[in-house]
């Protein structure tokens, strides 16, 4: 979709900018690694983009320009590294320093190959697993890096499928979980999908080191592509769909993976539909069985208890998309109209900040 | 008391009625937008009908005049298409109908290479061919690339040729066929369409993303006014026919017949008739630059007198689309963010 770059234009970033928090003087703590910092891939008011970090005071500590717009990102464990990588079709991905922004490397797709935007380490830091697809023959991959030897590119994993977009790794260190979204693209014809009649999206599980494919587990319809994944710290294991049918049909967005079948959650009329069918983020908490849902098309951000599927909590954000998990238990919900916004379960949404950025799909 | 109940009461009344009254105006605004774009289809259809009759009569019998018939049914055909090329949702999306009626940008020229691919091969081109070829052949471009592309046209196989008339009369063939499923699905589409609250935003969406293309993508980027700074006509639509600014006459055409009524009945729902007024003036204001600019856009990039015309006209776009994007679309509380436009 082409940028809204009239929305971009009102935005005011100039270098240095302060996040302004309302109503509280420190941003909560991450639950993950690098507790103290956020960063965000940013659209910019010209109309390019960049990546930018901010700390718990609401400081902008820096802001890196890329050439063009990224889509999520992850932090190396044990390093002082975060990486981004570019919107699909990604021809790249950056490495910054996460403390100064410094690029410390760019590193481009293989030919014949591009990234889909996320990437995922393993948990000493060293091998880097990014989602990405062989265009001209339509096969999803796993790209493996190895972080220590300048992001070198050491082995491609077949995932006998179409369409991988989000991954992350399961808490026993050795299985990547892959959405595989099933739908076809080609960067000659835009965004294009080509395939929505023969669609084939799953959850697939794969050993990290020899490549395996040890589980695929398809949706119950074969338009639900399944684009998102998250595993509660306990290793139960959530996606999240796009329906890619008509607005009308209002099917299950969310399931866990339970006895070797996806379990869908079903959710009550009104909280399908302010879902409009589309999920940009689920993020399990992993101090908790809490698990949090956003829809920027739907304008709408919930969380439910992740063992028995009750809705816990759902709030209107406009164009919501981040989600990162807060230390105690909470979650933050980042939007493109540059909100921060706290959820919990059975407590009011609460603003914490009002950004003069548009943050991209993920929070990191 | 009673004077205490009364002003209650009035006060919940004060209270209710306007979201009532929105209510109505989204069904109101929604049963307008759908007869506009079943009109529209409809148009669709029948120029889609004489294009499709029009390329068999020529390659049957070459006669004078009839190049040129095929030249003006493909136009008017295509014109109809532009009028109804707001419309993102509903069946359109269906087998990416709307990427088969035209295939744009199309940055490395897919267009000629697919031709040259098909003209050159032996086998038979069939409707099934055509379906199989991908959009990049299964349209308006691809016809508008036979008639029209200059180097194609001084070359051997140029039209009346057997084999490019085969390539002629089946993409016609297939683009009436999607026209009637376009049609035939649009009036599918309606209780859906009615029922379904959410298709309110989407079309305000819609209305919008076609503002944003129109101005960014079909003026400001061939005139040079972003990034390189270079004017081009060749990443506008519709080059090859020097027919792009007509086919952006034809769009805004289309916005104001099909999307501005049901624009209009929300905003004075809203109580924002004064905006709405601003918006149907903005329109004739817009459409006053026609037919005037209707000279092929590598000449207006060209010469400095007719660059003028053409940013008058960009002024005037750029203005429409600040009135209903960022105007109308808060007073609706309609977001078309940086996130919900995404796609991933």
């Amino acid at each position: 979709m082409l940028l809204n770059r009239r929305a971009l234009l009102k935005v005011s970033i100039a270098g240095g900018v302060a996040v302004g928090l309302t109503g509280c003087s420190l941003l909560p703590r991450k639950a993950s690694v690098q507790p103290d910092g956020y960063a965000g891939a940013v659209g910019f008011p010209d109309g390019s983009f960049g990546v930018s970090a901010f700390n718990r005071n609401g400081r902008i500590v820096w802001q890196a320009p890329v050439d063009s717009r990224c889509h999520s990102g992850c932090n190396r464990p044990h390093q002082q590294e975060t990486l981004f990588f570019e919107r699909r079709p990604g021809w790249s991905f950056y490495v910054f320093d996460s403390t100064t922004g410094a690029r410390k490397h760019h590193i481009s797709a293989e030919p014949g190959e591009h990234f889909v935007g996320h990437g995922v380490f393993s948990t000493d830091g060293r091998r880097l697993y990014v989602t990405a697809s062989r265009y001209d023959q339509g096969a999803g991959i796993i790209a493996v890096y190895d972080a220590e030897k300048g992001y070198r590119r050491t082995k491609t994993f077949d995932l006998a499928g179409i369409g991988p977009h989000e991954l992350t790794l399961h808490p026993d260190g050795e299985t990547l979980v892959i959405g595989l979204g099933g739908i076809l693209t080609h960067p000659d014809y835009d965004r294009m999908k080509l395939n929505l009649d023969t669609m084939d999206p799953a959850l697939v599980l794969m050993n990290r080191h020899s490549g395996k494919i040890v589980g695929r587990f398809r949706p119950p319809h074969h338009q639900q592509s399944a684009r998102h994944v998250s595993v509660s710290g306990d290793g139960r294991v959530y996606v999240a769909y796009q329906h890619q049918g008509p607005l009308y049909e209002t099917p299950p967005l969310l399931a866990r993976l339970e006895e070797g079948t996806l379990r869908e959650y079903r959710f009550d009329e009104d909280t399908r539909t302010a879902l409009a069918n589309y999920i940009s983020s689920v993020v399990a908490h992993p101090e908790n069985d809490l698990v949090a849902a956003a829809s920027p098309i739907g304008g709408t951000a919930i969380i439910f208890r992740g063992k028995t599927g009750e809705l816990v909590s759902r709030a209107h954000i406009a164009d919501c998309a981040g989600i990162q998990t807060l230390a105690g238990g909470d979650f933050l919900v980042s939007s493109g109209r540059g909100k921060l916004i706290r959820l919990g379960a059975g407590k009011p949404a609460r603003e914490l900040a009002d950004l003069s950025v548009h943050w991209d799909h993920h929070l990191v | 008391m009673q004077g205490i109940t009364r002003l209650l009461c009035t006060s919940i009344l004060t209270l209710t009625s306007p979201l009532a009254w929105a209510s109505d105006a989204n069904i109101q605004a929604r049963q307008q937008w759908y007869e506009g774009i079943a009109t529209g289809y409809q148009s669709l259809t029948t120029e889609a009908g004489e294009l499709a009759e029009s390329a068999r009569d020529y390659c049957q019998n070459p006669a004078e005049g009839s190049r040129e018939h095929v030249e003006a049914a493909w136009l008017n055909a295509f014109l109809a298409w532009q009028k109804v090329r707001l419309v993102d949702f509903g069946p359109v999306e269906n087998n990416n109908l709307s990427w088969q009626f035209q295939f744009w940008p199309d940055p490395k020229n897919l267009i000629a290479r697919k031709a040259a691919y098909l003209i050159g091969n032996d086998e038979p081109i069939t409707p099934s061919v055509i379906n199989q070829s991908g959009v990049a052949v299964q349209g308006f471009p691809m016809i508008e690339y036979l008639l029209f592309d200059q180097e194609f046209n001084a070359g051997e196989t140029s039209l009346p040729v057997a084999r490019t008339c085969e390539l002629l009369t089946n993409v016609a063939g297939h683009l009436k066929s999607n026209s009637d499923a376009l049609m035939a699905g649009w009036q599918a589409f309606r209780p859906h369409y009615l029922e379904t609250e959410q298709y309110f935003d989407t079309t305000i969406r819609a209305g919008m993303a076609t503002l944003e293309i129109l101005e960014e993508r079909r003026l400001a980027q061939p005139m040079g006014l972003r990034g390189s700074n270079k004017r081009n006509p060749y990443i506008a639509d519709a080059w090859r026919s020097g027919k792009s600014l007509q086919t952006v006459a034809a769009t805004v055409d289309g916005l104001n017949r099909y999307f501005l009524p049901g624009l209009e009945i929300s905003l004075e729902a809203k109580g924002a008739s004064d905006l709405a007024d601003r918006i149907r003036k903005q329109f004739n204001e817009v459409q006053q630059n026609f037919p005037g600019a209707h000279l092929p856009l590598a000449t207006a990039l060209k010469e400095e007198d007719q660059f003028r015309a053409l940013q008058s006209l960009y002024v005037d776009i750029s203005q429409l689309t600040t009135l209903v994007n960022d105007q109308a679309a808060v007073a609706l509380g309609v977001v078309r963010g940086f996130n919900s436009s995404d796609g991933d």
